[in-house]
């Protein structure tokens, strides 16, 4: 293990994929082996099966990759694990200075604030340093965010100073840098949540409202939407990290809820407008812009976006059902009707599957 | 080492931005400054929250002479309320669409769709709005005890009567003597119709549109609904006066006065701290 190569992060699921191909590759030979269609060499064979093993004892060494399934499950709990394991020590961080900052007086206060951001910035960084395998990352660089939360938040409530939306800004540029440095998902999706929740409330403040009730109009998550959609176009999709996918999911999230929301209660739009109608308009775009996803999706190879915008689509059709038929119909009849329509959809997507495969351009 | 640099300047910036509007709410002249009682300042409850919680905090109590006197609801000191000022008028003043300018359905409609703003609130100590609610206090209970007599042998106009008077005296004993008496949106202008410093504290809060029922008629009215800063928090050095009475609750509102006092500033942002604390002694 050495520290150069663990700052070039994205490296380790390159690593981890290469890993993957190879595993997958080498079934394959076998069952080709098995059944005669191709029979390699035994130089070839030797030769292949070093260099794969040249590989593989490098990647393990230098990444911790997952070499088998046992270790790709014991994986999965680590990671589990990692997370619950951040949130709580997060959690602590927090109750352990609210138990005693009434102690300090107000530069002591201060100065512990500042020290423990910059100290749990450190300790990821350092940590960062010498963690193969990423989980005890994703720990120190959890903390490190909720000290910084935590240091303003607290900077806040100890000079009464007026809440402001601005404060989701440096803890979306933290939380965004500690993502990218340290190749955290979950540090980039709460650098997400904090920008979707700054743009809404700016949103909301350039129409006059109080920026705490910014989210009493879905409307104002559109921008944020779009925004997060466009930088996905602007960045190109980073394989290597899976960060285009969650920019994505949550640009797509933040676009659907507000839809949903807002096919069901008209009277909180923007629109001035009858409710009914401004309802009706948002099924009729809630399932066009799902319709849209589930293309595009499928024409870029986007395996989250397909399944975000078929889950949508599905969402928008049975609360329509719910609107139509709960009433009317007698359960049993309602129930099989919606079964009917998920058979109706996978048709539909079996379909469509069928098309992309018959065309090589629409493949990634 | 990039990533260290980096997060080590976006925390010390934002800090220092933070830290800077501090400096800039008190370096110079405060905006107002005014001496509140244990009535406008009231100590945390000590619920579950306040277990783990070794700071400080007192909750700025305040209040709205509502309109409707004739049931007023004293025990109220610091939610929000309809106040009989902020009309249609004053509410398009602040921003709030309130056209076509009547109680009409559509009116109604176009006017509760609309979101809370932010606004300046003036808040007056002990001033006229405390005498009206005083007044009003005072000729509930008159009014109770005259029924009371008129109906001698009559359980409910009795324990009306005595509800009365127990409201009478936590008016004057106990309730928040600070009440929201305007809001506007520009300081300066504000603080030229209430150029006392000492007695009218300008500070942000949020005002809701809602409709009014009188008399059977709806009229378009705003709620005045919260402080931006509900709480402030008591200094280090000020809290060995606080800390004693944090521990006894205090006991049945009418019979005990206010404990102690603090000295309240607002500054150039109109953001509150506490100058000084004082206990008052007991009687």
């Amino acid at each position: 293990m050495t520290s150069d190569r663990k700052t070039h992060l994205p490296a380790r699921s390159e690593a981890q994929r290469r890993a993957d191909e190879i595993s997958v590759f080498q079934a394959e030979l076998e069952r080709l082996e098995a059944e005669g269609v191709l029979i390699l060499p035994a130089a070839q064979r030797q030769a292949l099966a070093a260099h794969h093993q040249s590989l593989l004892a490098g990647y393990a060494r230098d990444f911790d990759i997952d070499r088998d399934a046992r270790a790709r499950h014991l994986s999965l709990g680590m990671r589990v694990t990692s997370f619950l394991g951040a949130l709580a020590l997060a959690a602590s961080v927090f109750f352990l200075f609210y138990q005693f900052w009434g102690r300090f007086p107000e530069t002591a206060q201060v100065v512990i604030l500042i020290l423990g951001a910059l100290g749990s910035l450190g300790l990821t960084v350092w940590i960062q340093g010498r963690d193969a395998t990423g989980y005890f990352t994703r720990l120190a660089a959890l903390v490190a965010f909720a000290c910084f939360v935590l240091n303003i938040s607290m900077i806040g409530q100890i000079f009464n100073i007026t809440p402001s939306d601005k404060a989701l800004l440096p803890w979306a540029a933290f939380a965004l840098l500690l993502a990218y440095a340290c190749d955290l998902r979950l540090l980039l999706a709460a650098g997400i949540l904090c920008l979707i929740a700054f743009v809404s409330a700016r949103v909301g403040t350039w129409g006059g409202v109080y920026w705490i009730y910014a989210g009493e109009r879905p409307e104002n998550f559109f921008v944020a939407a779009a925004l997060l959609l466009a930088i996905t176009g602007l960045t190109g999709d980073r394989k290597t990290s899976g960060f285009a996918a969650l920019y994505r999911v949550f640009g797509l999230l933040t676009a659907f809820i507000p839809l949903l929301i807002l096919s069901h209660w008209g009277e909180i739009s923007y629109l001035d407008l009858s409710p009914k109608l401004i309802e009706g308009g948002y099924q009729v775009a809630g399932f066009a812009v799902s319709a849209l996803t589930i293309w595009v999706g499928t024409r870029r190879g986007w395996p989250e976006t397909v399944n975000t915008g078929i889950t949508f689509f599905v969402l928008f059709l049975y609360t329509k059902f719910y609107d139509w038929w709960w009433e009317l119909m007698p359960k049993y009849l309602f129930f099989l009707v919606l079964g009917l329509t998920a058979l109706l959809v996978l048709l539909i997507l079996q379909r469509l599957r069928s098309v992309d495969r018959s065309d090589p351009k629409a493949r990634p | 080492m990039r990533t260290l640099v980096a997060g080590a300047a976006l925390i010390v910036l934002t800090n220092a931005v933070a830290l800077s509007g501090v400096f800039v709410n008190r370096a110079t002249e405060a905006e107002s400054r005014v001496t509140l009682s244990e009535r406008e300042l009231s100590l945390p409850s000590g619920d579950f929250r306040q277990r783990e919680n070794s700071g400080l905090a007192l909750t700025l109590l305040w209040r709205v002479l509502d309109q409707e006197a004739a049931d007023p609801d004293y025990r109220y000191a610091y939610h929000g309320g309809q106040p009989a000022w902020l009309d249609a008028a004053h509410l398009s003043t602040l921003g709030f669409d309130t056209s076509p300018d009547d109680a009409s359905p559509e009116a109604r409609r176009r006017l509760l769709r609309q979101l809370p703003r932010q606004v300046l609130l003036v808040l007056e100590l002990e001033g006229p709005a405390w005498q009206q609610a005083l007044v009003r206090a005072r000729e509930n209970a008159a009014r109770e005890h005259a029924a009371a007599l008129a109906n001698p042998g009559s359980e409910p106009f009795a324990k009306r009567a005595e509800a009365s008077r127990e409201r009478l005296g936590f008016e004057e004993t106990h309730a928040s003597r600070l009440f929201a008496i305007d809001a506007g949106l520009d300081l300066a202008a504000l603080r030229s119709r209430y150029p006392d410093r000492g007695r009218y504290l300008i500070l942000r809060g949020s005002v809701r549109p809602t409709v009014r029922n009188h008399n059977g008629a709806q009229h378009l009215s705003g709620q005045v609904s919260e402080l931006a800063i509900p709480e402030i928090n008591v200094p280090f050095a000020l809290r060995p006066v606080l800390e004693p009475l944090r521990q006894i609750p205090r006991r049945d509102a009418a019979r005990q006065p206010p404990r102690y006092q603090v000295r309240l500033a607002i500054g150039q942002r109109l953001e509150a701290w506490i100058e000084s604390v004082t206990a008052l002694p007991a009687p």
